[in-house]
């Protein structure tokens, strides 16, 4: 057959021609008026909703678990939180000659690794940065590009490798800081034995029972280890393994559901031991279900900065911010962590570098960020390197009907003994 | 036989790849078309057209044993799954958290791919060999169940359930195919290694039909009995059938992933075996092209039906309002397929041949 080879050959001259003819696609370095480098995700026309219509526009993604996923109780609040926040600092004049737009790409992850990469390989060639990234396994998926193409991202995840990591802008202690600190707490106020951690599988999960096991060790418990998946219906085995063992002390690290469900049905069998739940595994709309009375009695949660009502400028600024909202400390959450990303685009414009390797290099000089006293003073020192840098102050609440987020606070921001001995010398969750 | 182009004289002639001039034209035309889109289109277009490429090899897989064999398959996210974490584990980071070997050649690891996958679909075939029609397609199910299983569970291998593991890495001789330089982009070479390999698979899936083997799935589908009594071994080629389709199927499960580069056991469900099989019925069950097109369509429509929004503004891009374009997404599958079964059984290729034999008989069409 002559006719396949001619066809070959047509084509094949088609791509050589095509292909001299290859114009140059995104990603160029471009000079604005006053000087600033600026590469993607930045444009001179005035963002969508401007306030100023003379400034250029920062775009950042928001990749969160918006509909189906076991968090979007959380992150429906810590993305309004944001996109208020970064109104708030629109208002107040932008960041240099550009305003940020949080609005136009935002994504649902549904807490799934995998559309969560999808949805960030799909929003990249548009955004600067990524203003959220949801939950540490999905952020996990990304991490790789994310370093490949010096994208920054505000994680909504408290992992201790992202103080490893340049290119994510982390707040506040990390699980394995937090778990720390919680056993140290708990050995004060009821001194307890035996301690199981019951965990989602991945970084998420693994760091907390990390900081567990590594604080059960130092203050002599025995500990346990227990993976979970996540969903309602699947916590039987946990339930299980909860009665069978009884411990003194159970550590949940999982979604808020997960979390009712063990903690009302562990105690409606007989359970006698307490809960503790690491941030995430809170949500004030728990008061409402079956497992609000086992709840108040047996169960404590950490924090990794103080809740809503808490009296600081940032506090303060946020419930200006959103008024009339039922009070979420997802929205504290979503505020809190924006404050180190402010301050990085507004380092990396003084450097006249507002380029992506510009902002990694901007978030690598950070030594302090202003959270307006949400978290103490010397928080957000990225450029003392992991260890030094770790911030370990931890708040514990508990459930409390009168309080309007459902949770008052047992014990203010601490350092516990166990957490500040400790050297981050690598993310724990390779030490489970 | 000049002026006489649809005179044969031969079988050779009747067997032909492309037995007309006008269908040697169509392909010729549509090859260069496609070999240009890169020049055309916008990167976020070509992506999703590289998997539509990959998504057409594992429908075009399906569609030989469902479309030409007449063994109904839902199994076909389990090939799929195989395939992925094969290819994933030869070529993963041996210090990664996950299993990596880090043999990282695509000319190593995805015919390895593809065998493992076969492998598997040998194991499942005496099942095939033995049961018919609905009893096989619900034992096949079973499989997706038993594969969830095993890929939720086996977090050394697969990241476990919502944590995930990277995709295979695409390199070859040592060079990565796909990163952007100065002659191309990422997804301008994407497209292109992924439209190549259709190609080889397609034309290998199509000689395949047209072979004694073809001919012998489609004596089986079209009456096992009198199959066998003209001596088509029926074991044999059941048999057959199920490695061709899982060695495409592990194949495509191989490359899918390799465009995002990340993915998470919770694919390799039932959804998928059913978006698979909707691309076979949709596009045409029997047909090379028509499980192409299929696969197509299907993997085009999240992004059809998110710009058909623009036309019917009352439904909503937010996935938390109601009525949201990711409901209408999932209620077309459902639709389109009834509407297929019902009105043109043999799916897009029908409508096809429909336009052909119109305009073959234009002005005179009734």
């Amino acid at each position: 057959m002559g006719k396949p080879t001619s066809r070959i050959a047509l084509s094949a001259a088609v791509v050589l021609l095509a292909g001299t003819l290859t114009a140059c696609r995104g990603g160029d370095t471009t000079t604005d008026a006053s000087g600033l480098k600026t590469d993607v995700g930045v444009t001179s026309e005035p963002c969508p909703e401007a306030v100023d219509k003379n400034k250029g526009c920062i775009y950042l993604g928001i990749i969160s678990d918006l509909t189906e996923g076991p968090f979007r109780a959380l992150a429906v609040p810590i993305t309004d939180a944001q996109k208020a926040f970064w109104k708030r600092v629109n208002t107040a004049g932008g960041i240099g000659d550009y305003e940020v737009d949080v609005t136009r790409y935002v994504r649902d992850n549904k807490y799934n690794p995998q559309t969560h990469n999808q949805v960030y390989q799909e929003i990249k060639p548009n955004v600067l940065a990524l203003a959220q990234s949801l939950g540490s396994p999905t952020t996990g998926a990304i991490l790789g590009d994310m370093k490949a193409s010096n994208v920054i991202a505000a994680p909504a995840a408290w992992t201790s490798g992202y103080a490893f990591e340049d290119v994510i802008v982390e707040s506040g202690a990390n699980y394995c800081v937090e778990s720390m600190n919680a056993l140290d707490y708990a050995r004060e106020a009821y001194s307890p034995k035996s301690v199981m951690a019951v965990h989602l599988a991945g970084d998420y999960g693994d760091d907390a029972a990390a900081g567990v096991k590594l604080a059960a060790q130092a203050l002599g418990m025995t500990f346990t280890d227990v993976k979970t998946d996540s969903g309602a219906d699947k916590q039987a085995g946990a339930i299980q393994a909860i009665l069978a063992g009884k411990p003194d002390l159970v550590v949940l690290t999982m979604g808020p559901a997960d979390a009712a469900t063990i903690v009302g049905q562990a105690a409606a069998r007989g359970f006698a031991g307490r809960f503790i739940g690491t941030s995430p595994t809170w949500n004030p709309a728990l008061l409402q279900s079956p497992a609000a009375p086992a709840l108040l009695a047996k169960y404590e949660q950490t924090a990794p900065w103080n809740t809503w009502t808490t009296d600081t400028p940032g506090h303060k600024a946020l419930r200006e911010a959103l008024p009339g909202v039922t009070p979420n400390d997802g929205y504290t959450s979503g505020w809190v962590w924006s404050y180190p990303l402010k301050a990085a685009l507004a380092k990396a414009v003084a450097d006249g570098d507002l380029t992506r390797a510009g902002l990694v290099k901007a978030v690598k000089s950070l030594t302090n960020v202003d959270y307006e006293g949400m978290l103490p003073s010397g928080a957000g020192n990225y450029a003392a390197g992991p260890n030094d840098g770790a911030v370990r102050v931890t708040a514990i609440y508990k459930p409390d009907k009168a309080s309007p987020t459902g949770v008052s606070q047992v014990r203010d921001l601490f350092t516990g003994p166990t957490a500040k001995a400790y050297t981050l010398d690598g993310p724990c969750y390779e030490k489970l | 036989m000049r002026g006489r182009p649809l005179l044969r004289t031969s079988y050779a002639q009747d067997l032909a790849l492309l037995d007309t001039p006008a269908k040697r034209w169509w392909t010729a035309a549509l090859l260069v078309l496609a070999c240009a889109l890169p020049f055309l289109l916008a990167d976020d277009l070509l992506q999703l057209l590289a998997v539509c490429c990959v998504a057409a090899i594992g429908a075009i897989g399906l569609g030989l044993v469902t479309g030409y064999a007449g063994q109904v398959s839902l199994g076909h996210a389990f090939f799929l799954g195989i395939g992925a974490y094969t290819a994933a584990a030869l070529s993963g980071d041996p210090d990664g958290r996950v299993i990596g070997l880090g043999v990282t050649d695509i000319a190593l690891w995805l015919p390895a791919a593809g065998l493992v996958a076969a492998l598997a679909g040998v194991l499942v075939a005496p099942l095939a060999t033995r049961l018919r029609g609905l009893y096989l397609a619900i034992v096949t199910l079973g499989l997706v169940f038993i594969g969830q299983h095993v890929f939720n569970e086996w977090s050394a291998l697969t990241g476990g359930a919502g944590v995930g593991r990277p995709a295979a890495t695409l390199e070859f001789l040592g060079r990565p195919l796909a990163v952007t330089d100065a002659f191309a982009t990422r997804d301008q070479k994407l497209f292109w290694l992924m439209l190549a390999l259709l190609i080889v698979f397609a034309v290998a899936a199509r000689n395949l039909a047209r072979s004694r083997i073809g001919r012998a799935f489609t004596a089986i589908r079209d009456r096992d009995i009198a199959a066998g009594v003209i001596g088509v071994n029926l074991p044999r080629y059941k048999t057959l059938a199920f490695a061709v389709s899982s060695f495409y199927a592990g194949c495509a499960g191989a490359l899918l992933y390799t465009v995002t580069g990340f993915f998470d056991p919770g694919s390799f469900s039932l959804l998928l075996s059913v978006q698979y099989i909707a691309m076979v019925l949709i596009g045409g069950a029997g047909t090379i092209s028509g499980a192409i097109a299929g696969a197509f369509f299907i993997t085009l429509l999240p992004r059809l039906t998110r710009e058909l929004q623009a036309w019917v503004p009352f439904v909503s891009t937010q996935p938390n309002e109601v009525p949201n374009v990711f409901q209408v997404e999932t209620i077309l599958y459902g639709v389109l397929i009834i509407v297929f079964l019902i009105f043109e059984p043999r799916g897009l290729f029908g409508l096809w041949v429909r336009a052909r034999t119109y305009w073959k008989a234009w002005p005179f069409s009734y």
